[in-house]
C-alpha cells in the first residue's frame, strides 16, 4: 500500500463518521489554543514589562541609599531610612569614573501646590537638568529644568500634564507662578501626557531642581542617584567605579546599594518567562486528555470494525499495514486539530490585542512548536495501543462475527 | 420508570462498556485534578499569607503620614513635609478603648560590637511595640517605658543579632554602637523566622525617638494602635481620625485598619486562586467534548436498542433520562477520581516540599464536582436528545 | 379489537412515494390467531409496525379495543404499547449487556412497577419459559431458542392483549421454530390476540386466519374471523 493510499484510506474512515471527527478535532485544537493564548498572553506581559524599562532609560545604572546583602529590593531601601544619606557631592563625585557618561540626582517628597484658589497634593521630584534624556521622559511645552549647577536652588518648576490641567485648566501656565509648600516657583515647561509608567505617573508630578527640594523639605539627602554609563559596556564598568568611588567619600564602609537596571530588568524577565512556562504547562494538560480522547475513540473504532479489518486481513494486508491505517488516522486528527488550534488561538490572540492594545500579545514561537509537538505527540502515543489492538485480530474471528 | 432502575440501567451499560467509560471518566478525572491541585495550591498560598499577617491580631490601626493618592502609592513615606511625631503618639494614648500604642520608625544601620560589625535592620518602637504584636522576650525585658521624647539609650536584640554579635555568650547589660552611638542591651527577643521575607530575627529594636535621631527623620514612619477586642472598628477610627485633625489641623495622615487590609489582600489572593483554578478548567472543558463525542458514538451503536425500549413502550423522556444519567454518572465519577486525585498529589507535595502550604478548599472541591456533573450533563444533552427522538421503526431496523 | 379502515402508509424515498400498505381494510377479534405471509417488500412488518403503534398511518384510521388510535402523539403511544402489545422479533433484540431476568424486567421497569412485584413477575416467566436455570446468563451465552424464549418472556411480561411477532422463527432451525411457535400458541389460548408474520406456509396454515400480502394489499383470506 502506498502512502497516499493510507492516507486516503485513514481520511475516508474520518469523513465516514463526521461528528466524532469534528468532536475530536475541537478537543484537539481547545488545548492548542489554550496554550496558544495562554503562552501569548505571558510573552505579551514579558514583552511589555522590558519595554516599560527600557522606556526608562538605557544604560542605567543606579544608587540607592543604604545597604542590603542581596541585589534584591530590601525593605531600607524602599523606605530610604538609612543612617548615612546620598548627598550631592556624591552625585557629582561620580562623575569622576570615565565610564559614567550622565547622572540624575533624585529626591522626592509631597507638597501641597496652589495657585490662585487651587490647590491640591502632590509627588514634587526634585532633580537637575538631565534627567529629562537619561529617563527618556517627553517635554511637551516650554523649557525643562535649566542645565547648569547642580546646586542653584533657582525658583522654576515643571509640570505634570494633570497638574497644569488641573491648576490652569485651559490657561496658559508657562511662566505663571505656583507655590509649594512656602515658596514660589515659576512654571517653565510642562511635561507630555504619558499615562502610568511601571507604576510612576509623570502626570501628577511637578518636577523641580534637586537643590530647591533640598530647600523645601529641609532635607539634604537623596532618593537615589540615576547614573547612566557611556556605553553598553561600561555599565559593569559604571556600577563598580560608582561602588568604589561612594566607599572612598563614606570612610570605607559600603554602605550604598548600587544596581544595573538590566539586572532588574533580567530578574523580572526571568520570572514573567518561568510563568509563561507554568501557564503553557497548565494549558497542555489539556493536550493530554484531548489525546485519551483520540485513543478512546480509536479503540472503539477498532471493535466497530472489527469485520473490516478482518476483511484487510483476508485480502492480504500484513498487520504492520493495518497498524499504518490507524496511526495514519491519529497523526490527520491531531494534525487537522493543532492547525485548528493554532487559527483559534491566533484568533485569540489579535482579539486580545485590539482590547489591550498596549499590550504586546503574541504567542512565542517554542510554545507553537511545543504546543504542536505534544499534540502530534499525544495523537501518536495515544494510538498506538488501538493500532496495535487492530494489527494483532484473528482474522478468522474478526470475520466470523457479525 | 422508578429512580433506583434508572441507576441500575445506565450502571450497566458502564459496566458493560468499562474500557471506554474509564477512558472517558479519565479526561474528567484529569481535568478535576489540575482543578484541585492548582487550587489546593492557591488555596493553601493564601491561607499561609494571611496568617502570616494576622498573627499580630486584627484590632490593629496603623497610622502613616500623608493622604492616600489616587494611585494608591502613599507618598507620606518620602520624607513628606507633614509628619507625625511621637507627641501624636502620646496623645493618642488618652482616647478611649485603644489599648496600646506604638510609634515606629524603621532603618537600616551598622550595629558593633568587640570589633564584629553587623548591618542590620534597626526598629524604633515604644514600650508596647510586643503587646501590638505577641512578640515575646527570651531573656532581659522589652525597652522600658521611658520618656518617650528623651529615652535612655538601650536596645533589645533579636536572636539572630544576639547570635551573631554574641556568640552565646549572655548579652545583656552590654553595649554595642548601633549607628555609632553607645547602647546598653536590656534584653533578646523569642526567634519568630521570617515573615514575608522579613527576617524578624535580624533586627535590633530601640526606642523610637533615638531611631529618629540617629536616621535624621522629622516624623515616625507609623504609630501602630491596637483597640480592645470588643470596639466597633469605625468609631476608634473616627475618635483618632478627630483627635489627629485636631492636631494637624487637616487630615493629613492616612488610617489603615489591619482588618480592612486583610479583606484586600484576602480577595486578591482569592481571584488569584480562582484564576489559576479556572487555567485547570480548560482539561475540564476538553474532557467534556470527550463525553460528548463517546455518547454520540453511543448513540450510533446502540440504536437497534434504543428501537427496542421504544417498542417495549419506553416513551422519549426515559430514552433521555437514560443517556443523560449515562453522561452525568461518566463525569460524575470521573469528577470523584480526579478529586481524590487532585487532594492526593497536593498532600503528597506538601509531604516532599513542606515549605510548599497546601490546602483543599472543599468548596472548591464541591464546586469542581459540580461543574464536572454539569458538563456532563451539558456534553450529553445533545446525543440523548437524538437517541430520545430517533425513529423506533427506523431504530429496529439498524443493525 | 384491531378495526383497521382503509388505512395507508407512504414513505417519502427522496422525491419518490413508495406506497408500502394500500387502502387496508382489516377486522380482528381478540383471542384471533392471524398470520400474515407474503413475498419480500409486501408490506406485513410495516402492517404489523402500524398496527403496534410504533408507526402511523398516512391515512385511514385505526381503532384498538373501540378507541381511535390514528393520531396518538409520542407518549400516549407509548403508553399504550406498554400496556397493551407485545413484540417479538425475528433478530431477537436482546438487551446485550443485560442478563435474561433483566431483558424479561425491562418493560415492567420501563412501567415503573415496584420491585417486589417485578421480581415475582421475572421469576414466573423464568419458570414458565423453562429459563429458570438461565436466569443470571447474558444474552451471548444463550441459544437461539433460549434468546427467542427470552424476548417471548419479556413481551408477554406486561400481560399485553396484542402480540406481535414479526418472523419469530427466521432465526432458528425447524426443530427450535416448533417449540417457539408452541409457546406462543399457547398464549392465545389465554386470550392474547396473536399476529405473525412469517415466509414459512407451514408455520403460517397453524393459525386460524391467514392473511396474504402482495404490494401493500391483502390479496386473499383463508380461514376464518372468529368474531368481528
Ligand atoms: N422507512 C422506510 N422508508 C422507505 N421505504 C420503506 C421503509 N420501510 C419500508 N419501506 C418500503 O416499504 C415496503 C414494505 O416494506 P416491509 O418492510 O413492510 O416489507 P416486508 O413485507 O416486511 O418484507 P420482508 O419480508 O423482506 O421483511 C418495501 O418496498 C420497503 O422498501
Ligand atoms: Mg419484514
Amino acid at each position: 500500500m502506498r502512502l497516499i493510499d493510507v492516507v486516503q484510506f485513514a481520511s475516508g474512515s474520518l469523513r465516514g463518521s463526521r461528528v466524532r471527527t469534528l468532536l475530536m478535532i475541537l478537543a484537539m485544537s481547545i488545548g492548542v489554543a489554550a496554550v496558544v493564548v495562554l503562552t501569548g498572553l505571558g510573552e505579551g506581559a514579558r514583552r511589555y514589562v522590558i519595554n516599560q524599562f527600557s522606556s526608562l532609560g538605557t544604560n542605567l545604572v543606579i544608587v540607592l541609599p543604604g545597604r542590603t546583602e542581596t541585589a534584591g529590593i530590601g525593605p531600607g531601601m524602599l523606605l530610604g531610612q538609612i543612617p548615612r544619606e546620598l548627598t550631592l557631592d556624591d552625585a557629582q563625585a561620580l562623575l569622576r569614573s570615565r565610564a559614567i557618561g550622565r547622572i540624575a540626582p533624585l529626591t522626592i517628597g509631597s507638597s501641597q501646590i496652589s495657585h490662585e484658589a487651587r490647590n491640591r497634593e502632590v509627588v514634587v521630584l526634585g532633580s537637575t537638568a538631565n534627567l529629562l534624556e537619561i529617563r527618556h521622559m517627553n517635554l511637551g511645552q516650554g523649557q525643562f529644568l535649566p542645565a547648569g549647577d547642580i546646586r542653584s536652588s533657582e525658583s522654576v518648576c515643571v509640570l505634570g500634564a494633570k497638574i497644569k490641567h488641573e491648576l490652569f485648566g485651559q490657561q496658559p501656565s508657562i511662566g505663571a507662578w505656583v507655590r509649594l509648600g512656602d515658596r514660589r516657583f515659576r512654571v517653565v515647561g510642562i511635561m507630555a501626557a504619558q499615562g502610568e509608567s511601571m507604576g510612576f505617573n509623570t502626570d501628577e508630578l511637578v518636577i523641580i531642581p534637586v537643590a530647591s527640594a533640598h530647600m523645601l523639605f529641609n532635607t539634604s539627602g537623596l532618593f537615589r542617584i540615576l547614573v547612566e554609563a557611556k556605553s553598553r559596556d561600561a555599565i559593569e564598568q559604571a556600577k563598580r567605579d560608582a561602588e568604589q568611588i561612594l566607599q572612598v567619600r563614606h570612610h570605607g564602609e559600603r554602605d550604598v546599594t548600587v544596581i544595573r537596571q538590566d539586572a532588574v530588568l533580567a530578574t523580572f524577565d526571568r520570572i514573567l518567562h518561568a510563568l509563561t512556562l507554568a501557564v503553557g504547562g497548565i494549558a497542555a494538560i489539556s493536550l493530554a486528555v484531548a489525546g485519551i480522547l483520540i485513543m478512546n475513540v480509536m479503540l472503539i473504532t477498532v471493535s466497530q470494525r472489527v469485520r473490516e479489518i478482518g476483511l484487510l486481513k483476508a485480502l492480504g494486508a500484513p498487520a504492520a499495514q493495518i497498524k499504518n491505517l490507524f496511526f495514519a488516522e491519529a497523526i490527520l486528527l491531531s494534525g487537522v486539530g493543532s492547525v485548528a488550534g493554532l487559527a483559534l488561538g491566533e484568533i485569540g490572540v489579535r482579539m486580545i490585542g485590539q482590547i489591550y492594545p498596549s499590550l504586546p500579545v503574541a504567542a512565542p514561537w517554542w510554545a507553537v512548536l511545543a504546543a504542536l509537538g505534544t499534540s502530534f505527540g499525544t495523537g501518536i502515543l495515544f494510538s498506538v495501543w488501538p493500532a496495535r489492538r487492530a494489527a494483532r485480530l484473528d482474522p478468522v474471528m474478526a470475520l466470523a462475527r457479525s | 420508570m422508578l429512580f433506583p432502575d434508572l441507576i441500575h440501567l445506565t450502571t450497566s451499560s458502564f459496566v458493560a462498556y468499562r474500557l471506554r467509560s474509564f477512558l472517558t471518566g479519565l479526561g474528567i478525572a484529569i481535568g478535576i485534578t489540575a482543578v484541585i491541585l492548582l487550587t489546593s495550591i492557591g488555596e493553601g498560598l493564601r491561607q499561609f499569607v494571611l496568617a502570616e499577617f494576622s498573627q499580630f491580631g486584627t484590632n490593629i490601626i496603623n497610622i502613616q503620614p500623608g493622604r492616600t493618592q489616587t494611585h494608591g502609592a502613599n507618598v507620606g513615606i518620602f520624607g513628606s513635609v507633614k509628619t507625625i511625631s511621637i507627641e501624636d503618639a502620646q496623645a493618642l494614648r488618652h482616647l478611649p478603648n485603644i489599648e496600646y500604642v506604638d510609634p515606629s520608625m524603621m532603618g537600616n544601620a551598622e550595629v558593633r560590637f568587640n570589633g564584629r560589625t553587623r548591618r542590620t535592620m534597626v526598629h524604633g518602637h515604644g514600650h508596647e511595640m510586643p503587646n501590638i504584636f505577641s512578640m515575646k522576650v527570651q531573656t532581659g525585658s522589652f525597652l522600658p517605658d521611658d520618656d518617650p521624647i528623651q529615652p535612655r539609650a538601650l536596645v533589645v536584640l533579636g536572636s539572630k543579632v544576639s547570635q551573631e554579635l554574641f556568640a552565646g555568650q549572655n548579652p545583656l547589660g552590654s553595649y554595642l554602637r548601633v549607628g555609632g552611638q553607645r547602647y546598653r542591651v536590656v534584653g533578646v527577643m523569642e526567634p519568630k523566622g521570617q515573615i514575608l521575607g522579613f527576617d524578624l530575627d535580624d533586627t535590633v529594636f530601640i526606642p523610637a525617638a533615638r531611631a529618629l535621631e540617629l536616621f535624621n527623620r522629622p516624623g515616625l514612619m507609623e504609630i501602630h494602635v491596637s483597640y480592645k477586642a470588643n470596639v466597633e472598628l469605625q468609631s476608634v477610627v473616627n475618635s483618632i481620625t478627630a483627635l489627629l485633625k485636631e492636631r494637624h489641623g487637616r487630615e493629613d495622615f492616612t488610617l489603615v485598619p489591619q482588618e480592612k487590609a486583610l479583606e484586600v489582600l484576602g480577595s486578591v489572593l482569592d481571584v488569584i486562586t480562582f484564576a489559576v483554578g479556572a487555567l485547570g478548567g480548560i482539561s475540564l472543558l476538553v474532557g467534556g467534548v470527550g463525553i460528548l463525542t463517546i455518547m454520540t458514538m453511543a448513540v450510533t451503536e446502540r440504536t437497534s436498542e434504543i428501537g427496542l425500549l421504544r417498542a417495549l413502550g419506553a416513551r422519549e423522556r426515559q430514552v433521555l433520562m437514560l443517556f443523560l444519567g449515562e453522561a452525568m454518572l461518566l463525569s460524575a465519577l470521573g469528577g470523584l477520581a480526579g478529586l481524590l486525585l487532585g487532594a492526593g498529589i497536593a498532600q503528597a507535595l506538601h509531604l516532599m516540599f513542606p515549605a510548599l502550604p497546601v490546602h483543599t478548599p472543599w468548596l472548591f472541591a464541591a464546586l469542581a464536582e459540580l461543574s464536572a456533573i454539569t458538563i456532563g450533563l451539558a456534553a450529553g444533552v445533545t446525543p440523548a436528545i437524538r437517541a430520545a427522538r430517533l425513529d423506533p421503526v427506523e431504530a429496529l431496523r439498524a443493525e | 379489537m384491531i378495526q383497521l379502515e382503509n388505512v395507508s402508509r407512504v414513505f417519502a424515498v427522496g422525491d419518490q412515494q413508495v406506497a408500502a400498505l394500500r387502502g387496508i381494510d382489516l377486522n380482528i377479534a381478540a383471542g384471533d390467531y392471524v398470520s400474515i405471509m407474503g413475498p419480500s417488500g409486501s408490506g406485513k412488518s410495516t402492517l404489523l409496525n402500524l398496527i403496534g403503534l410504533l408507526d402511523r398511518p398516512s391515512s385511514g384510521t385505526y381503532r384498538l379495543d373501540g378507541g381511535n388510535v390514528t393520531d396518538l402523539d409520542d407518549v400516549q403511544q407509548a403508553r399504550v404499547r406498554s400496556k397493551k402489545i407485545g413484540f417479538v422479533f425475528q433478530a431477537f433484540h436482546l438487551v446485550p449487556r443485560l442478563t435474561a431476568a433483566t431483558n424479561i424486567e425491562l418493560p415492567l421497569i420501563l412501567a415503573g412497577i415496584p420491585a417486589a412485584e417485578r421480581k415475582a413477575r421475572v421469576a414466573q416467566l423464568l419458570e414458565n419459559y423453562g429459563l429458570a436455570d438461565r436466569a443470571d446468563h447474558r444474552p451471548d451465552q444463550l441459544s437461539g431458542g433460549q434468546r427467542q424464549r427470552v424476548a417471548i418472556a419479556r413481551a408477554t411480561s406486561m400481560h399485553p392483549a396484542v402480540l406481535l411477532a414479526d418472523e419469530p422463527t427466521g432465526n432458528l432451525d425447524q426443530a427450535t421454530g416448533k417449540e417457539v411457535m408452541n409457546l406462543l400458541e399457547q398464549l392465545v389460548a389465554q386470550q392474547v390476540t396473536l399476529i405473525i408474520v412469517t415466509h414459512d406456509p407451514a408455520i403460517g396454515g397453524r393459525a386460524q386466519r391467514q392473511l396474504h400480502m402482495v404490494d401493500g394489499q391483502i390479496i386473499n383470506q383463508t380461514g376464518s374471523a372468529v368474531n368481528t
